[in-house]
């Protein structure tokens, strides 16, 4: 028997020992930038990435023909793959857009050996024509629907391919003209002003097509990049580990920024040669406790705050606490392009015909307790649709839209009632999630429906799940967000339009003509005050009908530790590691002053 | 004996067959299509049809009176004999690919935990059995019961805050440049602390059946030690429960720990399964639950083979 | 062994096997922890009993209304507030007791189905055995392969938010009716299992052949006959699988494949474990303790009943 446990016990620690990958290589002079990240990278394919975590990682690899400027505020845009801003015919029509000639793809196994691929126009009509493509099912189609010349057509033939035959990406396509290697002639349907933002947006992104030929489907998995950083080692479910790219072009540190940006350090490294760092590891932890207890000892670089330690971390004035700033911990904070509501699904005949319960509802929910309570007052109160970011914000919007008030809820409910024949059947509310969070959540809006003499059931649902409920308007009421892409509050007011109604971004089923006569004048139409007027004449006429109660947009707190530098807070561009600098000298000290393994 | 091993291997087709069948059912007929939640937000009809022919969910679950062999059913029996499982729906990796990585850092974590506790828990029920009836006993037992009573994850949230963060004796959670042994200490004495009481309580009964023999009174009456007996009879004649279950506990030690993986980031199979449950990815719980179900098939063969070759008067009934 | 047969076959003979159970209840009534471990039980399951009653005839009863905010958020355990209350002022006590309801409500259900699923199929089995024997076997153990917890998450996976039918019956399955669904439908091999082997080992006992001889019909001689013979393992089977039914809930509720709309155990501990790391322990303790004495008494309980119903395991 002695000899058996023996045998087994070897064998324990032969599965200790070799089980499990593990390189541990510390090299001094090395410059490695630590974060965490809460949620699943699902693969680093732009044309399917349809997450913002994939999508921050995936922007470290990939470039798109423009970029934010990443000290600038208001956001500008400026050339990235392309040499210069686009072309823009009279009638708003037609782009020509230049390319760099010094954008080479990152070495990778599919170009050959010391082959450097160098990148040209047809790699971003193949990438376009890729999203087209039906048979690769992407989520990224609705940049593209109808909008340019020929596509659609081309989405149409792909339907057609039988199985087993191949899409025949040869098949010219009269909206993308490629007059020469790096030049890039698109032709759209109709004006359409927000292009020039998604040729920022990552899925807009040029694919080597040997790439995408030599990977087929695991093409997710070995993302061929022109990017600053190149995937080195990805456990799936567990870290990234992101490396150089040896045959990037190379880029200065911007030189200007706004006022602030001198003071607050952001300027020091102008003009100095990114990127700083050597890698980027990426650790994937989905629980709170264990991500603010790493942060804490100083192994990862940045963190957001939990709910339930921000009380550690800011104080009653909004400010960092003492032991933070013991610790040399610095805040950032910043307005999220989101904004989150209780959609009403306006087919629904008990609230489609009342409008008075839909506002007794929008003036029950107590939206400071809910920020409060749900967000620790990470949120600004919301009355309308464009968030506080947004150069199109209504300044006098607090006086039109409804806030909390529980008399006049319980007045309009009384109307409601009387309206739908004395009783009110029970509403229905799905709720996306069904772990604690949004159960405290649904229990928080039982008790404000209750307070204005309403009574609501809580349904609550898997993501799946409730997004199919949506879809097939079968969802009564909902709690939902949406976070701007592309600094145009258009975003945001799509969601309204009658056209969009579900299984589109309308998932209210919201439709006025009023609203959608506004809406197609102002969505072609160029960056002008007329057009901000036009904006918010939108959003009161929504407002006016109520087919959402609006909760709050998002304000989020950033914290980082004093050895990390030029972690300025952007809304929309992610391939920003590049700029970040680590002193890894005082990030070694803090570590041993504070207790680690 | 031959012809029994023979037998016993042939017994086992139609168990897998079984299998097939209620992962199929489990998943294919009650769990059904899902492609319309593949397909995200705002996808078009075609999309969807799309999703739906490329995971075959186009086709007729049992019956197809043109094509007898291109079901629904057939494919799956098909895939599953290959252990061809299919891209997960979540991120189009191949879910074999993700098993097969998952099981190492799973079996890292629970095949040390398994063994530490069996040989504690041996222990302490030989002593607790050996005071049964006494204040000792009930003593023991009501910890044990408050052991299990206290919920996995207080153990979880208070070792990983005081033990880990607070005075700093392990990492908090995995890191990809450690030397891994580091990061598994901790998980392994949470999951052996809270494990214990469930574990004591069962090996006293088995070590109680085993005090009622009449060869440990026979021992006791010849006049030797307490500790030989425990020792040398008791804990001998116990090894046949206690090896039988430590041969049907294995399959269950690929298959991690659901929470502990999740709470310190082992990237193991246990948070695979956790995760797919949150997202509703039918391709990976299907697949863990037809492998945990093969490996049971499996061990289950080879106990009662190596039982017939120790014992030849077992027979196939 | 010998002596057991004969034992049971004389009571049978003489009053249908009352004497087992009398005997049985007068040995139990001798321990007294195992009887104050039953007034404990009793006790749990009246306060769902009551709460039901509370639901079901409206009655205006404070205690009974656990979703009302009795006080501030936060409080901790008093004079006023016994057990504290929670992120939204509502008492801690009350969600407890609310949860025994919902538990109890789980166990119940899912022992119901688990028993009538695998006391008649394990019934048919060990009496027919042949065909429909080898049928139910490889049914049951198909269904032994897979590691229970996987398939208790899997078939509440896939039963959430499905719409049962029966017989043009929509009901709709949420929270609680898929968390019994699912244990019940994955526990009914143990006691199937044990009943096989029991009736197996009765069925050509005296008093079964003397019925076949009378003429009775295959039905009547398992309910009537066979099945009231074997019923105490049944009883103590489940009065100490209840414990595990309990903590299923609990693991599925804090998995969030559990009852969300009113409070259980598991969704008490699953909203806790956010204020634990604050210092606000009182609603994972309050939950915790309620779990922890049901558990101790079906354990001791359970145990006890075993000691005295079956007799093969007498210590005495």
């Amino acid at each position: 028997m002695n000899r058996y446990w023996f045998c087994l016990s070897g064998l324990l620690l032969a599965v200790l020992l070799f089980g499990c990958a593990g390189k541990s290589s510390s090299d001094s002079n090395e410059m490695v930038l630590y974060t965490a990240h809460g949620a699943k990278i699902h693969g680093l394919d732009p044309g399917d990435i349809g997450d913002q975590t994939s999508a921050a990682y995936a922007s470290q690899i990939y470039e798109t023909l423009y970029d934010y400027h990443y000290l600038k505020r208001p956001y500008e845009l400026i050339p990235q793959l392309a040499a210069e801003m686009p072309l823009i015919s009279q009638d708003g029509l037609t782009y020509t857009i230049h390319l760099r000639n010094d954008v080479y793809f990152q070495p990778d196994k599919c170009f050959g050996k010391n082959q450097k691929r160098r990148l040209t126009a047809h790699d971003f009509v193949y990438a376009w024509k890729r999203i087209a493509d039906i048979k690769y099912i992407s989520k990224n189609w609705w940049v593209f629907d109808g909008r340019i010349k020929g596509l659609d057509e081309f989405r149409e033939y792909t339907k057609t391919v039988q199985k087993g035959q191949t899409v025949d990406y040869n098949l010219p396509v009269e909206g993308l003209h490629t007059p020469d290697d790096f030049t890039l002639v698109i032709r759209l349907k109709q004006p359409w002003p927000q292009i020039i933002y998604m040729l920022a947006h990552l899925p807009t992104a040029p694919m080597a097509k040997e790439a995408v030929e030599y990977y087929g489907r695991d093409i997710i998995n070995h993302p061929v990049g022109t990017g600053p950083y190149m995937l080195g080692r990805w456990h799936r479910g567990s870290f990234i580990e992101l490396v150089r790219n040896p045959n990037w072009r190379g880029q200065l540190y911007p030189s200007e920024g706004e006022p602030n940006d001198f003071p607050d350090g952001f300027l020091a490294d102008a003009g100095r040669a990114v990127p700083f760092a050597d890698r980027l590891i990426s650790v994937l932890i989905e629980e709170d406790p264990p991500s603010w207890f790493l942060f804490l000892q100083g192994k990862i670089d940045a963190s957001g705050i939990p709910k339930d330690n921000f009380s550690q971390a800011i104080d009653q004035r909004r400010q960092l606490t003492d032991d933070m700033k013991r610790r040399g911990i610095r805040l950032y904070t910043f307005r999220d392009p989101s904004t989150y509501w209780i959609g009403f699904n306006m087919e629904d005949p008990v609230l489609a015909n009342n409008k008075p319960l839909r506002k007794a509802i929008s003036y029950a929910v107590d939206r400071d307790k809910y920020i409060e309570l749900f967000t620790n007052n990470r949120g600004e109160t919301a009355y309308g649709i464009i968030p506080p970011l947004m150069k199109d914000y209504d300044p006098n919007i607090s006086k039109i839209g409804a806030h909390y008030d529980v008399a006049r809820a319980r007045q309009y409910a009384e109307e409601a009632k009387k309206l739908n024949g004395g009783v009110m059947p029970k509403l229905k509310f799905a709720m996306p999630g069904t772990d604690v969070v949004f159960r405290q959540r649904g229990d928080f809006l039982i008790k404000c429906f209750r307070d204005a003499g309403l009574n609501i059931e809580i349904d609550y649902m898997d993501w799946p799940t409730f997004l199919d409920k949506i879809k097939t308007k079968s969802a009564q009421m909902f709690g939902l967000g949406w976070v701007a892409d592309i600094p145009d509050s258009e975003n945001f007011l799509q969601l309204f339009y009658s056209r969009n109604i579900s299984p589109g971004p309308n998932n209210f089923n919201y439709s006025s003509p009023e609203f959608d006569k506004i809406y197609e004048q102002l969505r072609v139409m160029q960056d002008c005050p007329e057009r901000t007027e036009l904006y918010r004449k939108a959003e009161r006429i929504v407002i006016e009908d109520a087919p959402a109660v609006f909760i709050l947009h998002g304000v989020a707190y950033i914290l980082t530790h004093d050895w990390l530098y030029n972690y300025k807070p952007h809304a929309f561009a992610y391939g920003l590691s590049k700029y970040r600098r680590v002193d890894t000298e005082k990030r070694e000290k803090y570590r041993k002053r504070f207790k680690d393994f | 004996m031959l012809s029994y091993i023979i037998r016993r291997l042939l017994y086992t087709i139609p168990i897998v067959f079984g299998v097939m069948l209620l992962t199929f059912v489990l998943f294919n007929v009650v769990g059904g299509d899902v492609s319309d939640q593949i397909a995200g937000r705002a996808a078009s009809a075609e999309t969807i049809a799309e999703i739906r022919a490329e995971y075959g969910w186009d086709k007729p679950l049992f019956f197809n009176s043109e094509d007898f062999f291109d079901t629904q059913f057939f494919n799956h029996l098909k895939n599953t004999a290959t252990f061809n499982f299919g891209r997960s729906w979540a991120d189009r990796e191949r879910v074999i690919d993700k098993i097969k990585r998952g099981a190492g850092y799973s079996l890292a974590l629970t095949v040390p935990m398994f063994f530490i506790s069996l040989a504690i828990s041996v222990c302490i029920s030989l002593v607790v059995a050996f005071f049964r009836g006494t204040w000792f006993d009930t003593a023991v037992m009501l910890l044990c019961v408050a052991g299990m009573s206290i919920p996995y994850l207080s153990f979880i949230l208070f070792g990983q805050y005081f033990l880990g963060f607070k005075w700093g004796l392990f990492p908090v959670y995995f890191w990809p440049d450690h030397f891994p042994v580091q990061y598994y200490l901790l998980p392994v004495l949470v999951g052996v602390v809270s494990g214990l009481g469930g574990e004591v309580r069962f090996y006293r009964t088995v070590m109680l059946d085993e005090m009622r023999s009449d060869y440990v009174r026979t021992a006791f009456a010849k006049g030797l030690g307490t500790a030989s007996v425990l020792f040398k009879h008791v804990l001998k004649n116990a090894m046949i429960p206690i090896i039988t279950q430590v041969v049907l506990a294995i399959p269950f030690l690929f298959l991690g720990s659901l929470l502990l993986e999740r709470f310190f980031g082992i990237p193991g199979l246990g948070y695979l399964f956790i995760g797919a449950i949150g997202s509703r990815d039918y391709q990976i719980v299907g697949a863990i639950t037809y492998i945990g179900a093969i490996l049971y098939v499996i061990f289950d063969l080879l106990t009662d083979i190596c039982y017939s070759l120790v014992d030849p008067r077992i027979t196939f009934d | 062994m010998e002596t057991i047969s004969v034992n049971s076959v004389s009571s049978v003979a003489q009053n249908a096997g009352r004497s087992l159970w009398s005997d049985a209840l007068r040995r139990l009534r001798r321990r007294k922890t195992a009887m104050f471990c039953f007034a404990v039980i009793i006790v749990y399951f009246s306060i769902a009993a009551f709460l039901y009653a509370v639901d079901i005839f409206h009655i205006p009863l404070a205690v009974a209304d656990w979703s009302r905010q009795i006080g501030p958020e936060y409080q901790p355990p008093g004079a006023k507030y016994i057990f504290g209350t929670d992120f939204l002022g509502r008492s801690v006590f009350r969600k407890a007791l609310y949860g025994a309801k919902t538990s109890i409500t789980v166990a119940l259900w899912a022992s119901l189905i688990s028993i009538s699923i695998g006391v008649p199929l394990g019934a048919m089995a060990g009496y027919f055995r042949g065909i429909i024997d080898q049928l139910i076997v490889w049914l049951y153990t198909t269904l032994s392969c897979v590691p229970y917890i996987l398939l208790i998450l899997a078939f509440a996976l896939v039963l959430a938010d499905k719409t049962l039918d029966v017989f043009g019956w929509k009901i709709p399955l949420s929270g609680t009716a898929t968390v019994y669904l699912a244990i019940g439908l994955t526990s009914w091999v143990g006691i199937c299992r044990l009943i096989r082997g029991e009736v197996i080992k009765h069925k050509n006992r005296d008093y079964v052949l003397a019925a076949r001889s009378y003429g009775a019909g295959s039905g009547r001689i398992i309910f009537r006959h066979l099945l009231p013979n074997v019923f105490h393992i049944v009883i103590i089977n489940f009065s100490l699988r209840f414990v595990g039914f309990i903590q299923a809930e609990v693991i599925l509720s804090f998995l969030g494949l559990g009852e969300k709309n009113s409070p259980s155990w598991g969704a008490m501990i699953d909203s806790a474990r956010l204020d634990l790391p604050k210092g606000y322990w009182w609603e994972m303790t309050a939950a915790t303790a309620a779990i922890f004495v049901i558990s101790l008494a079906l354990n001791v309980f359970g145990d006890a009943l075993r000691d005295c119903l079956d007799p093969k395991l007498r210590t005495e």
